[in-house]
């Protein structure tokens, strides 16, 4: 048996290989997508006051940073028994989905676009974000940071620190908005609305124009038939920061919605020896039943694509229009072709950027009463939030002072975990054939994983020569190393 | 923001071992009161334009792992660091690629003068504000370099 491995050795998100294994024949008998590094934040926290933890948590990643402060936050609130007024929770809606425009911008031009706009087979020296601001224009590229640079002063203004915030409070939040910061706010979210609908505007142009890229989007290559999960609003809406768990298989057959702590009831994990990321499933649907696709089984997947699938629309008004041309577009709901994802991500942002505007509109939101002060302390929290990459669910027990002794966090690449690895799989046999493995076979297995828009225990960010390595080595049978490629 | 400024961005986890230091750098420059303005960033990205864009000069400090012995202390160029190829799996922009994306976006906002500071660590998989000695002592070199080069400019 050969063994090819993809090793993505990235600054930002840890450590993770894909291995893959041929066959006598030189085709795909097997492949893996393997996290090899742990990082532990579950037992750091451990011992900390429960109000510390969003401030902590916020710098398990510096690119998600919002999402792991905005589940926290909510998990305290639950530990003291204590729920956010009126204007205090939409200060948090505000401040959460600016981060979403701003996450979602920086995932769709940085990792998503190139593929398309400057084309998958393209040398890789221009398939990145330099080289889709040379395809698009420079003037196109500093209009889209510029306006990306909005949503973080929004984030910024709320948070109440750069970068990472500090005005969660348990029952409320601390940073109030004055009207002249209110009339800013709702200035800067107009253009987020803009920005979205510019986003989208690039993609009905590039790729939905383009027939060979719709070959790939609606094709079978990209395609994994899994259940879904999401969040959604009582009339079935999508919704980011506070909603019910929805949960359906991969035929779209709900498979029951749940709040909080039922989530025991709904995901199991399994452990693998081959990596750290544990692979959750759908125990409602049954036991365990492997790393497979279609009817029956009980891996799920989270994220963009995911909302589309549960949600029975979107809830803002423009987002909404485009949420009905993506599913005439596929026909059958759910759709589960993951390069679906990028367009999904796409009427995400504008439905964010949508929300800021509403929210920045409302007049409760420059309100004095922004916080419920808290009395006691139920000793327990779950906070359940759509991150912008998917379902993230932080758990923490504490004792009757409020010290955590317990934390658990489900993050959304975990949920994903199952999905990604058949989806590399599923690239791989398609484009390994007969033991010929070309440089370009590299870019189109990342293809497959790209759209999950993986985040590995990443709070390690250390330059690892300005570049990401990627490395293919394939073995005989024997074992023994007769080509390796690599882009560094 | 001055239309002479200079920047000094510190970029790392502060709570984690070595990868802390561009982050400790930059709270001891603090403390010293130079005629600098002080940013920090817990990681990389679009942020670091944010921050850097408008100022005349800038000082960039970050960990790294490159193989070389812990502590050592590197000063690249933007093209030292600039992958030409396509970045694996991240959710994020690598450091040379964002100061690059500046360049051909921002032209005259980027600092026309940028100094980039790495620091090879030794630890990144502990929970500590405790750094590798090693880190520790490159941490002091960086900052008496940066001082000396603030101090030089101003004279």
């Amino acid at each position: 048996m050969k063994k090819i491995e993809i090793n993505p050795i990235t600054r930002l998100e840890g450590h993770g290989k894909i291995a893959i294994f041929l066959d006598d024949s030189g085709n795909v008998d097997d492949a893996f997508f393997q996290t090899v590094e742990f990082r532990g934040y579950e037992k750091f926290l451990q011992g900390m006051p429960i109000e510390e933890v969003p401030r902590t948590v916020s710098t398990i990643c510096g690119v998600c940073r919002g999402v792991h402060f905005t589940a926290a936050m909510k998990a305290v609130d639950q530990v003291f028994g204590v729920t956010p007024p009126p204007a205090g929770r939409k200060l948090r809606e505000l401040f959460f989905n600016a981060h979403y425009v701003e996450d979602h911008t920086v995932v769709l031009y940085a990792l998503g676009f190139p593929d398309f706009v400057v084309g998958p087979e393209a040398s890789p020296a221009e398939r990145n974000v330099v080289g889709l601001i040379n395809a698009v224009g420079a003037d196109v590229g500093r209009e889209v940071l510029r306006k990306r640079g909005l949503a973080v002063k929004i984030f910024e203004l709320l948070g109440g620190k750069p970068s990472h915030a500090v005005s969660a409070i348990p029952g409320g939040w601390s940073k109030k908005l004055s009207e002249e910061e209110r009339k800013q706010v709702e200035a800067w979210s107009q253009e987020l609305v803009e920005l979205g609908e510019l986003t989208l505007k690039i993609f009905d142009d590039v790729v939905l124009k383009n027939d060979k890229y719709m070959e790939l989007v609606t094709g079978d290559t990209y395609k994994v038939e899994v259940g879904y999960m999401g969040s959604v609003d009582p009339q079935g809406l999508g919704t980011f920061y506070h909603g019910t768990q929805k949960v359906i298989d991969s035929d779209g057959k709900l498979i029951g919605t749940f709040e909080g702590k039922e989530y025991l009831d709904f995901i199991a994990e399994r452990v693998k020896p081959w990596t750290y990321l544990k692979f959750p499933y759908q125990k409602k649907i049954g036991p365990w039943k492997g790393i497979v696709e279609g009817p029956g089984t009980n891996i799920f997947a989270v994220g963009p694509l995911a909302r589309m699938n549960v949600i029975e629309g979107m809830s803002t008004p423009i987002a909404q229009k485009h949420f009905e041309k993506f599913h005439a577009t596929f026909g059958a709901k759910p759709v589960h072709h993951i390069l679906a994802y990028h367009w999904a991500r796409a009427i995400e942002m504008l439905s964010a950027a949508e929300k800021c505007l509403e929210l920045s509109r409302d007049p409760e939101i420059t309100s004095n009463e922004i916080w419920t002060k808290p009395t006691s302390c139920t000793g327990e929290g779950v906070g359940i939030i759509e991150a912008s990459r998917g379902t993230l669910i932080h758990h923490y027990l504490t004792d009757e002072k409020g010290i955590v002794t317990k934390a658990n966090l489900i993050v959304s690449t975990t949920h994903n975990n199952g999905p990604i690895n058949l989806a590399v799989k599923k690239a791989a046999r398609h484009f390994i054939k007969n033991g010929d493995v070309s440089p370009s076979i590299l870019n189109y297995v990342e293809m497959s994983f790209r759209p999950y828009d993986l985040c590995l225990a990443c709070a390690t960010h250390t330059v690892t020569g300005g570049q990401s390595p990627l490395e293919i080595e394939i073995f005989d049978k024997d074992g023994k190393l007769y080509k390796r490629l690599k882009n560094f | 923001m001055e239309k002479d400024e200079w920047v000094v961005l510190g970029i790392g986890n502060p709570y984690l071992q070595d990868d802390r230091a561009g982050v400790v750098v930059t709270e001891r420059l603090e403390a010293l009161r130079l005629p600098c303005r002080i940013e920090q960033l817990l990681t990389v990205g679009f942020e670091v334009l944010d921050k850097i864009r408008g100022a005349s000069r800038a000082i960039i400090v970050d960990a790294c792992k490159l193989g070389n012995p812990p502590g050592s202390i590197l000063q690249v160029s933007v093209e030292d660091i600039f992958s030409s190829h396509h970045l694996v799996n991240s959710h994020a922009v690598t450091l040379g690629t964002t100061l690059k994306t500046g360049m051909v976006c921002f032209p005259d906002e980027m600092p026309k003068e940028l100094h980039i500071w790495l620091i090879e660590v030794k630890n990144i998989s502990e929970f500590t504000q405790i750094m590798s000695p090693e880190v520790e002592q490159a941490v002091g070199e960086v900052v008496k370099g940066i001082q000396r080069l603030l101090t030089e400019q101003a004279s």
